[in-house]
């Protein structure tokens, strides 16, 4: 039995599954433990001096990163299980979309994906004056290790804007000219209503049509573990009750 | 008035328009400015209803000269009515943009003086946007039945979506219901705009005219017309002018005293299964025929979905075998969407598929297994030439089930994104 420790990141992960495979250790044989959340794509100078091993389809690359963003220490053993037999037993593994590891890893990639766009969709930037100068700053709860994959869609979209976002598996931070990362903050970061969110409120409220109710449809799309850090999501109670047949 | 009444009147008249679409449409955020659109559209919030907040939908007046009746921002109505003024929607846009509480807008108006000049208004905020802002976030234009060519094409070059709404499947419900209207004219505004997507087609890559298409919204409940008409009509829409969406809207009389319209309320249930009819057509390969031949009484089963209620009808065509079938016939079998359609497309090249594959897969066996043959032995599929088969897709406590939409299409189908 081979005992494995990395640190939490795709890049530490990825080190050590090029070595034992390398060795040709099956996954039966290996214990993974990790360390603590590291930055998730950070390439520690050991990885340049790697030598490109066996080739994996690039299909699996693609996955794996988002995979690697799961928050269960499942994902390392399993990935390395599904590499190891991409390489070594089946190439076509990916297309056998019924095989329990491809679904597995499938899941994940898919819950990680689905993570990244309600951070696109929930985040709510509220504006903080900082000596005079315009700044925005957001509370978010992910629920996978997603900040870096998910940031970049507000550099593009806000590049003129200064903003933070803080969140309990990281924080990112926009200059208008760099995004960096900073380690996880907690809720106390979360800035205060500006002078705009009455206004939203209002708009929630007033496009809510009463007579028609769909509590399960929006809870689908919406789920309950986000509401704590939403604005509008305090007037769902009585918008329910003033739900009108 | 107030910025905030005024915010509280005319979102609550917009909220009647169901589309909230901002998928379809691409723009880089320009220099300096702000906002972009990658594609995906994004729903922002939902609320209680079931609908998702993805644009701010406003009326940049709910004053309106016209007098649907069907319409609670008809003429005749006892609304409290405002007014926006153009800086006013482009101010509350940004700043809601910035906040991340929305993807971009939708506006829409009551007819002011003529179609001309409502449509006018909703260019200059448009352009406003797009010019003084430098916004590059989604913008949806309604626009308005029998408005000029040249303005139509004015708010193309601003607007990612246009949409005039047909509101009823024929000429004899518009007679009775909203009389300054015709499908003559409506449709006119739709070809307009379907020339100006063509010509910018033609053009190339870099024009920009209304790139998400067009939409359009019928009123269902409203007039004795049924499923089967509006289905029918709903295909040569989409055959005819391109359109991306036909949304319905199950009409609710509580607001209105016309004795002219039903007093009753349009089952929710019609709404969804003109959506899920809809879909079908879209993306299965059905005509409007095949959903709606041999309906009782023209309207779609409340029971069963459409897809389910066809292949009930259509029993002689199955069982179908998951390992042999044509991917058009793949698509027939109920329980089994298009992405798991693709899936077994690819599987089986592999592997012979079983029905544990499916569950797998995440089919929805409790529909499929009935019309289905696997690798592995099937009993259920004995009991596909039973009379009783249709009752046993009722759920025990009395719920109607809904369509085997897969997971993540949930959305679509009820008509959002």
């Amino acid at each position: 039995m081979q005992h494995v420790n990395i640190d939490n990141t795709f890049e530490s992960w990825r080190f050590a599954a090029r070595d034992l495979l390398s060795k040709r250790i099956a996954p039966d044989g290996v214990i993974w433990t990790a360390g603590a959340q590291g930055r998730l794509f950070e390439s520690p100078e050991t990885t340049k001096d790697l030598k490109p091993t066996l080739s994996v389809p690039k299909q699996f690359l693609r996955l794996a990163k988002f995979v690697a963003c799961y928050n269960d220490a499942e994902r390392w053993p399993l990935l390395y299980r599904l590499l190891y037999r991409l390489v070594f037993e089946e190439r076509h593994l990916l297309e056998i979309e019924s095989d329990g590891d491809v679904r597995d890893v499938n899941a994940m990639a898919k819950a990680v994906r689905r993570d990244i766009h309600k951070f696109h969709a929930f985040v709510r930037f509220r504006r903080i004056d900082c000596d005079g100068e315009e700044i925005y700053g957001a509370w978010h709860e992910p629920q996978h290790f997603c900040v870096e994959l998910a940031t970049p869609f507000f550099e593009r979209r806000f590049g003129e804007m200064k903003f933070s976002i803080f969140t309990p598996k990281g924080c990112a931070h926009w200059d208008r000219k760099n995004l960096a990362f900073s380690p996880p903050a907690d809720k106390t970061k979360a800035p205060a209503a500006d002078e705009m969110e009455d206004f939203w409120l209002l708009y929630y409220r007033s496009i809510y049509n009463p007579f028609r109710l769909k509590i399960n449809a929006m809870k689908r799309e919406f789920p309950v573990r986000h509401w704590r850090t939403l604005p509008e999501a305090v007037l769902i109670p009585e918008l329910i009750r003033e739900a009108k047949y | 008035m107030e910025l905030r009444r005024k915010l509280e009147i005319l979102a609550d008249a917009a909220k009647y328009d169901a589309s909230c679409a901002s998928s379809g449409s691409r723009r880089e955020r320009a220099v300096g400015g702000i906002g972009n659109t990658e594609g995906m559209g994004i729903c922002h919030s939902y609320t209680p209803d079931g609908r998702c907040i993805s644009l701010l939908k406003l009326l940049l007046t709910n004053v309106c000269i016209w007098d649907c009746s069907y319409c609670i921002n008809r003429k005749s109505s006892d609304v409290k009515r405002a007014r926006f003024t153009p800086e006013e929607v482009v101010r509350l846009t940004i700043n809601f943009y910035k906040r991340n509480y929305i993807e971009g807008l939708f506006l829409s108006s009551g007819i002011i003086r003529s179609a001309d000049y409502t449509m006018e208004q909703l260019v200059l905020v448009a352009k406003k946007l797009r010019e003084e802002e430098n916004f590059g976030g989604y913008i949806h234009l309604k626009a308005a039945p029998g408005a000029s060519k040249e303005v139509l094409l004015e708010a193309g070059k601003y607007a990612d979506r246009l949409s005039a709404n047909i509101e009823m499947p024929v000429q004899t419900d518009l007679d009775q219901l909203a009389p300054e209207k015709t499908l003559k004219e409506i449709e006119g505004t739709m070809a307009d705009v379907k020339s100006g997507i063509d010509d910018a087609k033609d053009r190339g890559a870099k024009s920009t005219f209304a790139r998400a298409g067009q939409s359009t919204q019928l009123v269902v409940g409203a007039s004795a017309s049924t499923d089967t008409t509006i289905l029918t009509k709903a295909e040569s829409l989409y055959k005819k002018f391109m359109l991306r969406r036909v949304y319905y809207s199950a009409f609710s009389p509580a607001q209105f005293t016309d004795p002219n319209l039903p007093q009753e309320k349009t089952p929710p249930m019609r709404e969804h299964r003109l959506y899920e009819a809809d879909w079908l057509i879209r993306n299965y390969g059905f005509k409007a025929h095949e959903v709606t031949e041999g309906l009782d009484g023209g309207n779609l089963d409340l029971e069963h979905d459409p897809k389910l209620a066809w292949a009930l009808r259509h029993r002689g065509l199955f069982p179908v075998d998951v390992n042999r079938a044509s991917k058009s016939l793949l698509l027939r079998i109920p329980g089994i969407g298009v992405r798991n359609v693709d899936r077994i497309i690819k599987t089986r090249r592999f592997r012979r598929i079983t029905l544990e594959d499916l569950a797998r897969l995440h089919v929805t066996l409790s529909r499929a297994k009935w019309f289905i043959i696997t690798a592995d032995h099937n009993p259920d599929v004995f009991k596909l030439d039973r009379a009783a088969l249709p009752s046993l897709f009722r759920r025990r406590d009395g719920q109607i089930p809904l369509f085997a939409a897969p997971a993540g299409l949930t959305t679509a189908v009820t008509g959002e994104i």
